[in-house]
C-alpha cells in the first residue's frame, strides 16, 4: 500500500487540517452531545486497538490497513475523547481550543523537522511525488511547511490573549489552522492546478481573519481591499494559468517544461500568461505591482493576522514562485532567446519593491504601517534569489538558498516584530512612534525582544536576519549581480534608519504622559520571547537551516525530472 | 465544423477585459464582484476551449475547480460586503477609504 505510506508525506499538512477541523468539532460539542461524544470516541478507539490486536495476530492487515495504521486510528479516537470531556459546555472554552491549536501547528513543525531531518541523514533519500505528480514532497516544501507550521504556533499562542472577550474564537483558531493547511500545500504544489487550490484555500481564510473584528471598521475596509485585490489577482492568476494550459496542454509543472523544451510557436500568448502568473506571486507575496493591498490589510487586520499574513503567507507566495519558475519554466537562458526574460522582470521587480517598500516605509508614523512596508521590502531582498538566477549557473543554489534562508529567518523575526505590536495593542498604547515613547522602562523584556527583531531585520548582528542577508547578497554577487546586491545594501542602510527610531522611542526617549500597562498577558509574552529567542538562537545555529535551504535550491534547480517515488516505500 | 481555436481566445480576452473594465469603473462592491467572475469565466472558456484542442481533460477538470473556487470566493465576499454595509452604511468601495493607499 504505497499510496498510504506517502500520503504521511503530507502530514504537516494533514496535522494542520486536522486541527482545524478537531478545533471547530470542539466548538460545537453542547451540553447533551458531550457524553455521548466521548463514549463515542473512545468505543471507537477500543474497537481500532482490537482491529490492530487482530491484524497483529492474524500477521497482516484488516480492512486494507496494518496494525501502525489501526493503532495510530486508536491513538487519535482516544485523544478526540479525552478532549471531548474537557470541554465545559457552558464556558468559552478559550484556553482548550487555542492550546489544541498551539499543539496541531508544534506536531506539523515537529513532523516537518522529522523529514527535514530524514532528507538530512539519508544520502540516496528522494522527494514523494503524490497523486500523480500533482504535489510533491521534498526538502523545499518540507522548509516552508516548517515555516507555515511555526508562525502558525506563535500566531495561535499570541491569539489567546488578543482575543479576550471576543465572540467566534473557535472559528478564528479554524481559519487559521485551515490557511495554514492552505500554506503548507502551496509549499507542496507540483502543478499549477493545486497551486491554484492551495492558494485559494490560504486567501479565503485569510480574508475573513483580516475583517475578523466585525465591528471595527479598519479591520472591515482592510478586509474589503485585501479581498478585492484577492479577487482580482486571483481572476488574472487563474487566466495566466490558462494561457500556459492554452500553450502547453498541460498543467503539471515537470510536462510544461518538457513542452516548452523545443520551445513553442504561441510565444505571445505563453509570455502574456507567465506575466499573469507573475501577477499573481507578486499578489501573494505583497511585491510590487500587487503590493498595495498589504499596508491596509497589515494596519487594519487584528495584529497577530498581520504577523501571519506578513509572514507565512508571504513565505508560501514565494515558494509556489520558486517552484513554478525553477521547474517548470527552465532554463531561464531557453525563455530569453524566445523573448520572455523572466529573470529580467524578476530584476526589475526585485529593484522596484525593496527601494517602494524601504523608501514609503520611511515615511511613516506608524508602528504598523511602517512594519508593513518594511514587509514589502523585504519581499524586494527575497526577489533577488529569482532575479538572480540567470547568471553564473552553480552560484543559483546558493542564491535562491539564500532567499529560502531569509524567509525562515523572516518567518521569526517579522511575526515576533508584529507579535509585539499586537502586544503593544493590547495594553491599549497608540500607534505611531512618539506612543511608544519610554516603552522600554514599562516592559523590558518586550522591549528586548522587540529590539532583537528590528536589529535583525535590519540586518544587524543580533539576530540571524544578518547571516540570511549576508548570503543572500553574497550570492547576488557571486552570480554576477552586484548590482542587485548594491541596491539591497544600500536599501537596508536605509532600513536602519526607521527601525532605529522605534528603538530610540522606546529606550531613549521620555515618555509623554502616564503610561499604565494592563494586564497580564502571557500567551502573547511568551509568543514574542519565543520569536526573540530562535532569531537569536539561529545565529550560532544557522549552518543546519543554511545547508538545507542549498539542498533545497539544488533538488529544485537542475531540470527535476529526475526525482521519482522513493520517499516512505 | 471545427471552430479555430484563435476564436476561443478572442472571445475570452474580450470577456477578461470586459470584467477587468467592471472592476476599474464600477463603485459597487456586488457589481466588482460579478467583474470577477466574468474574469474567471473567461478563463474557464480558454480551460474548456484548449481541453479540446490538445485532446486530454485536463482543462475541463480544472475549469470546474475554478467554478467551485470562484462559488468559495463570492460566499467570503459576500460576507466582507455584509460587514461592510453595517459599517459604512453602503457598498460603495469607494467609501472605505479610513487608511490612505
Amino acid at each position: 500500500m504505497s499510496s498510504h505510506a506517502s500520503l504521511f508525506a503530507l502530514g504537516p499538512a494533514l496535522y494542520l487540517a486536522a486541527t482545524g477541523l478537531l478545533v471547530l468539532v470542539l466548538d460545537s460539542v453542547g451540553r447533551t452531545t458531550r457524553l455521548p461524544f466521548a463514549l463515542g470516541s473512545a468505543v471507537f478507539g477500543v474497537a481500532a486497538v482490537g482491529a490492530a490486536a487482530v491484524a497483529a495476530f492474524t500477521g497482516g492487515t484488516l480492512l486494507g490497513l496494518g496494525v501502525g495504521a489501526h493503532a495510530f486510528a486508536a491513538m487519535n479516537a482516544f485523544l478526540v475523547a479525552f478532549l471531548v470531556y474537557l470541554v465545559d459546555p457552558s464556558g468559552s472554552n478559550r484556553l482548550l481550543v487555542a492550546s489544541v491549536a498551539v499543539a496541531g501547528a508544534v506536531f506539523s513543525l515537529g513532523n516537518a523537522a522529522y523529514y527535514l531531518a530524514y532528507f538530512g541523514t539519508t544520502s540516496d533519500a528522494q522527494a514523494a511525488l503524490l497523486f500523480g505528480d500533482q504535489l510533491v514532497v521534498d526538502q523545499m516544501s518540507l522548509l516552508f511547511m516548517a515555516i507555515a507550521a511555526s508562525v502558525t504556533a506563535l500566531v495561535a499562542l499570541a491569539s489567546y490573549d488578543y482575543l479576550e472577550g471576543h465572540a467566534y474564537q473557535a472559528e478564528y483558531y479554524a481559519l487559521v489552522l485551515l490557511a495554514a493547511t492552505g500554506m503548507s500545500l502551496m509549499a507542496a504544489a507540483n502543478s499549477l492546478a493545486t497551486v491554484f487550490v492551495a492558494m485559494e484555500l490560504a486567501s479565503l481564510p485569510s480574508f475573513a481573519l483580516v475583517a475578523f473584528l466585525k465591528k471595527n471598521r479598519g479591520s472591515v475596509e482592510a478586509g474589503l481591499k485585501y479581498f478585492l485585490i484577492g479577487a482580482l489577482s486571483s481572476s488574472f492568476f487563474a487566466y495566466g494559468i490558462s494561457l500556459v494550459y492554452a500553450t502547453t496542454g498541460s498543467l503539471q509543472l515537470e510536462a510544461v517544461a518538457s513542452a516548452l523544451s523545443g520551445g513553442t510557436e504561441f510565444v505571445g500568448m505563453l509570455g502574456i500568461g507567465m506575466l499573469m502568473l507573475v501577477g499573481g506571486f507578486a499578489y501573494k507575496t505583497a511585491s510590487v505591482p500587487f503590493h498595495f493591498w498589504a499596508p491596509e490589510a497589515y494596519e487594519g487586520a487584528p495584529a497577530p493576522i498581520s504577523a501571519f499574513i506578513s509572514s507565512a503567507s508571504k513565505a508560501a507566495g514565494f515558494v509556489i514562485a520558486f517552484r513554478v519558475f525553477t521547474v517548470a519554466f527552465t532554463p531561464a537562458g531557453l525563455f530569453a532567446s524566445l523573448g520572455i526574460d523572466w529573470v529580467l522582470v524578476f530584476q526589475i521587480l526585485a529593484v522596484v519593491t525593496m527601494t517602494l517598500g524601504n523608501f514609503a516605509a520611511a515615511t511613516q508614523e506608524n508602528v504598523k504601517r511602517m512594519l508593513a512596508y518594511s514587509s514589502i521590502g523585504h519581499a524586494g531582498y527575497v526577489l533577488i534569489g529569482l532575479a538572480s538566477l540567470g547568471g553564473v549557473a552553480s552560484q543559483g543554489d546558493t542564491v535562491l538558498g539564500a532567499s529560502m534562508m531569509h524567509l525562515f529567518v523572516y518567518g521569526f523575526m517579522n511575526t515576533g516584530a508584529f507579535l509585539f505590536i499586537a502586544l503593544v495593542e493590547y495594553w491599549g498604547v497608540g500607534r505611531t512612534f512618539e506612543d511608544y515613547a519610554g516603552l522600554g522602562r514599562k516592559a523590558p523584556v518586550a522591549c528586548a525582544a522587540m529590539t532583537v527583531f528590528l536589529f535583525s531585520l535590519a540586518g544587524l548582528p543580533v539576530g540571524a536576519g544578518f547571516l540570511s542577508k549576508y548570503v543572500l547578497f553574497f550570492g547576488a554577487v557571486s552570480a554576477g549581480f552586484w548590482w542587485l546586491a548594491a541596491v539591497g545594501a544600500i536599501n537596508s542602510a536605509l532600513s536602519l534608519y526607521y527601525y532605529t527610531r522605534v528603538v530610540k522611542a522606546m529606550w531613549v526617549e521620555e515618555p509623554n504622559g502616564e503610561l499604565e500597562l494592563q494586564g497580564r498577558p502571557t500567551g502573547l509574552y511568551a509568543a514574542v520571547v519565543a520569536a526573540a529567542v530562535v532569531t537569536v538562537l539561529l545565529l550560532p545555529g544557522f549552518f543546519p537551516i543554511a545547508e538545507t535551504a542549498i539542498e533545497a535550491a539544488n533538488a529544485v534547480l537542475p531540470n527535476a525530472g529526475d526525482t521519482t517515488t522513493a520517499f516512505f516505500g | 465544423m471545427a471552430v479555430p481555436a484563435e476564436y476561443y481566445l478572442v472571445l475570452s480576452a474580450g470577456l477578461f477585459c470586459i470584467g477587468l473594465a467592471g472592476i476599474l469603473t464600477r463603485k459597487n462592491a456586488l457589481m466588482f464582484l460579478m467583474s470577477v467572475e466574468l474574469m474567471l469565466n473567461a478563463a474557464n472558456i480558454n480551460f474548456v476551449a484548449f481541453s479540446l484542442y490538445w485532446g486530454n481533460l485536463t482543462g475541463q477538470t480544472f475549469a470546474l475547480f475554478t467554478m467551485a473556487l470562484a462559488a468559495a470566493e463570492v460566499a467570503i465576499g459576500i460576507g466582507i460586503i455584509l460587514v461592510l454595509y453595517r459599517n459604512f452604511g453602503d457598498v460603495d468601495v469607494t467609501d472605505a477609504v479610513g487608511m490612505r493607499w
